[in-house]
C-alpha cells in the first residue's frame, strides 16, 4: 500500500505554492497513449492525486475507458521530484452520486473542497500568453496511486513505494 | 503524411528533452525522459536513452509501437504541444551510432539505445479554446505563422 512521502506531498501542489506542472498520461483501451500537462494539482488521503477536470479532451475519454494511469512531474524535475506514479483514476464529475466512492475517496468530499479549484488556487505564476481566459471546471480526476517508480538518471524504473 | 515542426519547436524538444509515454496493448501506461532529443527531418524526433530508460519501454513497444510526448521542464507550460508518432528502438547502425555519440558529447548520457520516433499527430495543449487543436493538417508554413502568432520564445540548450 503506497503512502506518500511529505516531499512527495509538496510536490502535488499547484506550482504557485511550491508544487509542479504534472503531466498525466493515460491510455485508450487499444493502448494508444495520451499524455498532457497539468497545472491543478494536489493529494489527498495518503495515496490520492486530484487534478482538475477542466479542459481535458482525450484524457477524459481515455480515463471514462481505461482508468490506468501514470502521473509525473514534469517541472521543477531538479528537486528530486523523480517519480512516476502508477494507479487508476475516475473523473468525479459534478452530478456523480453523492456517496460515490473511488478507494476511500467520496464524491461529495472531493467536489465540496476542490469544486472551484481556480476561485481557490488561481493561476497567477501561469504566464500571460499561456494562461485560459476563463475556466470552467466539470469535476476533479482522482487518481488511486498503487505503486511509484524511478525516472531519476541512473535508477529508472526502480520501485520507490 | 509527415508532420513537420517549427525552428520553436525544433529548439524546445532539443533543449529540454522530452517525457515518453507507451502503453500496453490493455492499455496501462509506462513514462520515461527522453533526456537527449534530436528533430530530424521527414518528420522523425530521436531520443538517446540510457540501457535502464530502454528496459522500461523495450517491453511495450515491442508489443505496442505507439509513443506520445511533451516537452519537459519549462517545455511543459512553454511548448503546449503534444507529439504522436510509433516508435522503435535502434541499437545499432547509423543513426543509433550518431545520436549516441551526440548524447555523450552534449549531455554525458551513455546510451544504450535510441528510441525513434515517426511523428503522425500534432496538437496544442495550451489551455483552453486551442486545447486538443489538430495542428498536422496545417503546411508547414501554415504552421509556422500559427505558431508566431503566440508565442516566440527559444530556450537555451541545457548541458
Amino acid at each position: 500500500m503506497v503512502k506518500f512521502t511529505k516531499e512527495m506531498k509538496e510536490a502535488l501542489r499547484v506550482p504557485g505554492k511550491g508544487g509542479s506542472l504534472i503531466y498525466l498520461c493515460t491510455s485508450s483501451r487499444g493502448g494508444n497513449p495520451n499524455i498532457a500537462a497539468m497545472r491543478f494539482v494536489a493529494t489527498h488521503m495518503d495515496d490520492k492525486i486530484l487534478i482538475a477536470d477542466m479542459f481535458l479532451l482525450k484524457t477524459k475519454a481515455n480515463i471514462k475507458e481505461n482508468p490506468n494511469v501514470a502521473v509525473t512531474i514534469c517541472h521543477p524535475l531538479d528537486e528530486g521530484r523523480w517519480w512516476v506514479f502508477k494507479g487508476k483514476a475516475v473523473d468525479m464529475e459534478y452530478g456523480f452520486p453523492r456517496d460515490f466512492d473511488w478507494y476511500g475517496a467520496n464524491a461529495t468530499d472531493i467536489l465540496n473542497e476542490w469544486g472551484n479549484w481556480n476561485k481557490a488556487e488561481p493561476p497567477d505564476e501561469v504566464p500571460p500568453d499561456i494562461v485560459f481566459p476563463k475556466a470552467v471546471q466539470r469535476g476533479v480526476v482522482v487518481v488511486h496511486v498503487e505503486e511509484v517508480y524511478s525516472i531519476e538518471p541512473g535508477h529508472v524504473g526502480e520501485k520507490v513505494l | 503524411m509527415t508532420v513537420n515542426l517549427t525552428e520553436r519547436m525544433k529548439a524546445w524538444v532539443e533543449a529540454m528533452g522530452c517525457h515518453l509515454c507507451v502503453a500496453t496493448p490493455e492499455g496501462v501506461p509506462f513514462v520515461v525522459l527522453g533526456r537527449y532529443a534530436e528533430v530530424k527531418t521527414g518528420g522523425e524526433v530521436a531520443f538517446a536513452l540510457a540501457e535502464d530508460e530502454a528496459g522500461v519501454i523495450a517491453p511495450v513497444l515491442s508489443r505496442n509501437p505507439r509513443v506520445a510526448f511533451g516537452v519537459s521542464r519549462q517545455g511543459g507550460i512553454r511548448a503546449a504541444y503534444q507529439f504522436k508518432g510509433t516508435g522503435e528502438l535502434l541499437r545499432s547502425g547509423e543513426i543509433f551510432d550518431a545520436v549516441r555519440a551526440r548524447a555523450k558529447e552534449e549531455k554525458g548520457i551513455d546510451a544504450g539505445a535510441v528510441l525513434l520516433v515517426r511523428l503522425t499527430e500534432l496538437y496544442c495543449t495550451k489551455p483552453g479554446y486551442e486545447a486538443g487543436l489538430r495542428l498536422d493538417g496545417m503546411t508547414p508554413e501554415e504552421l509556422d505563422a500559427w505558431e508566431r502568432q503566440r508565442w516566440k520564445d527559444v530556450p537555451r540548450k541545457r548541458n
